[in-house]
């Protein structure tokens, strides 16, 4: 079951399109990274998605729950943190939360013991009492992720959540959401973090007023660069290059130094070839192992298109 | 109704730690007490005989004064000016509580994830209206009453005490209380749309204050009579403008607008 679903969503302010038939099917459970530039439209999606502002065309699904004539429903079931805090400095940690938990709709009683576990849960139990005005940044984020999970949503926005965090902080946010994960939430964590997405998601999406990818972090390496085996040798790697070119099915080798990367359809399948045949020409080889692509550069290589 | 409940209490919390917005809400209602009875006090020592200004000349402009004596009169006179100012103290307190409400959402960020809350925005809008005007209100009369009590104590006469706290008053001081408040609420609310300072958003319910003002110099000039039938029409004139006022408001306090129109 998808926990969030759109169909060529689109919102226009006036004659600029900020997001452009966006078509999104997230599976319950998932942690979902939306990436892209500043300005890219993603805080438009998110508000579309959590029922803060109507779409242009095009339709969406959270929860369960149509955007556009179910925004009351969708509010009650979803969580958000939104891009700052935006918490109130002269209440308490604890006044904030419950506030916020009773307009969340959840019961007094029950707002109290909500507010207390995640309190706990994120290390503010002991400053419950003080006024938010004099917390940290990191505190306050972190007040913040608790804000949005008083009601037990199903589905949670995070909107850069580790933003300006230090590594500490950051860690923890990390273990937080592994954890919501494990719980079965759906995340939709938008982020600038590229290792953090990396990290953390199960899914990507590249986007810049329209989708430009989606897939899952590995398959988006792959799709983008093709699969890689780097094959480090003894000597010169050139000596090798026209051994690695005669088989059928290398796509593409380079040699630097004592390096050969070459480009495969299926590393795990073909690699016992590769090697075979590169010792039998006589190569000595050192050592064999995958070409890993980072995120930023599949990021910055759809961004840049 | 919870929502509604739980929005005041928070709009409360948050007043309360607020100095500034607690000496307005304190001392305002203490001066338009003190001064006004400080006046009537010593006016009861003030006779008009001295003067060249005839007391029948003074009852043809206001006909509530005539029968009176000089010192009557004068007493008479001061006590209404001053019973008038009761009409500043809803508008003012309004909108000082209102400015701080609706811009403090937005230069502390919190409007976001309230809107994000399954709350409506009329629920919001009636809490943050209800955390302005119930005090405002409450404290107005309040010294009013103090007021009241005060004039019954120092007057030199029934006479007197019937024309300061005439029928046509006590309209104006109950009637008009709550719906000057709410307009004041309402003008602030669709002022702070468009503002990120609270001070800047008070400085804009000058324009609130200016016909109130009006009617003031309206009533020392003797142009004015604040009679029964002139405060009950006023009011109703009142209500529609308060009605007019909270339809314009809740069509700029909605969700979509304040996200992507509000600056």
């Amino acid at each position: 079951m998808n926990a969030i679903e759109t169909n060529k969503l689109t919102r226009t302010f006036g004659d600029r399109v900020a997001v452009q038939d966006l078509t999104l099917s997230i599976p319950a459970g998932t942690v979902f990274g939306f990436l892209g530039p500043n300005g890219a439209g993603k805080t438009t999606t998110v508000r579309m998605l959590t029922a803060l502002i109507s779409a242009t065309a095009g339709t969406a699904t959270v929860a369960g729950h149509k955007v556009g004539t179910d925004n009351h429903a969708i509010r009650q079931s979803v969580g958000i943190l939104t891009e700052t805090p935006g918490l109130y400095d002269r209440l308490s940690a604890k006044q904030n939360l419950i506030f916020f938990a009773r307009l969340y709709e959840v019961a007094a009683a029950r707002a109290d013991t909500q507010a207390e576990h995640y309190l706990r849960m994120l290390g503010l139990w002991e400053r419950r009492d003080e006024r938010v005005g004099g917390f940290s940044k990191g505190m306050r984020q972190k007040l913040a992720i608790a804000r949005a999970l008083l009601h037990e949503p199903k589905v949670i926005f995070l909107d850069e959540p580790t933003s300006g965090l230090d590594p500490e902080a950051s860690r923890i946010v990390h273990d937080f959401i592994k954890e919501l994960r494990t719980e079965g939430r759906t995340i939709f964590l938008t982020t600038h973090n590229l290792p953090e997405a990396d990290e953390l998601c199960d899914m990507i999406g590249v986007f810049r007023t329209q989708l430009l990818q989606v897939d899952t972090p590995a398959n988006l390496r792959a799709g983008l660069f093709g699969r890689g085996t780097r094959v480090r040798v003894v000597g010169n790697a050139e000596s090798w290059l026209a051994t690695a070119r005669s088989l059928p099915f290398v796509h593409n080798v380079t040699a630097l130094e004592s390096t050969l990367s070459i480009t495969l359809d299926n590393p795990d399948e073909q690699n016992p070839p590769l090697v075979q045949t590169l010792v039998t020409a006589g190569a000595q080889i050192r050592a064999v192992e995958p070409i890993a692509h980072s995120l930023e550069e599949v990021y910055l290589e759809l961004v840049g298109k | 109704m919870t929502k509604i409940i739980v929005i005041l209490q928070k709009e409360w919390s948050e007043i309360i730690q607020q100095r500034a917005l607690m000496l307005t809400i304190i001392l305002l209602p203490l001066l338009f007490t003190l001064i006004p009875i400080a006046a009537i006090t010593t006016t009861s020592q003030i006779d008009l005989s001295s003067t060249n200004t005839s007391t029948v000349a003074i009852a043809k402009v206001m006909p509530s004064l005539a029968g009176m004596n000089s010192k009557e009169v004068g007493q008479a006179l001061i006590g209404m000016q001053m019973s008038i100012l009761y009409i500043l103290l809803p508008v003012v307190i309004t909108s000082v509580i209102a400015s701080y409400s609706i811009v403090g959402e937005k230069t502390s960020r919190t409007l976001e994830p309230l809107l994000a809350t399954p709350v409506h925005t009329s629920e919001l809008l009636l809490g943050k209206s209800l955390a302005a005007l119930i005090p405002a209100v409450v404290v107005t009369w309040i010294a009013g009453g103090l007021f009241i009590a005060f004039v019954a104590l120092f007057a030199v006469s029934n006479h007197v005490f019937s024309a300061i706290v005439s029928p046509g008053w006590l309209i104006i001081f109950l009637l008009w209380t709550p719906v000057l408040g709410l307009i004041g609420i309402e003008m602030m609310v669709a002022i702070s749309s468009r503002v990120n300072d609270p001070r800047t958003a008070q400085q804009f319910s000058v324009f609130l204050v200016l016909p109130v003002i009006g009617l003031i110099f309206g009533q020392i000039s003797g142009l004015l009579v604040l009679g029964p039938i002139f405060a009950l029409s006023a009011f109703v004139v009142l209500v529609l403008v308060a009605i007019l006022a909270v339809w314009i408001v809740t069509r700029l306090f909605q969700r979509e607008v304040i996200l992507t129109r509000w600056k």
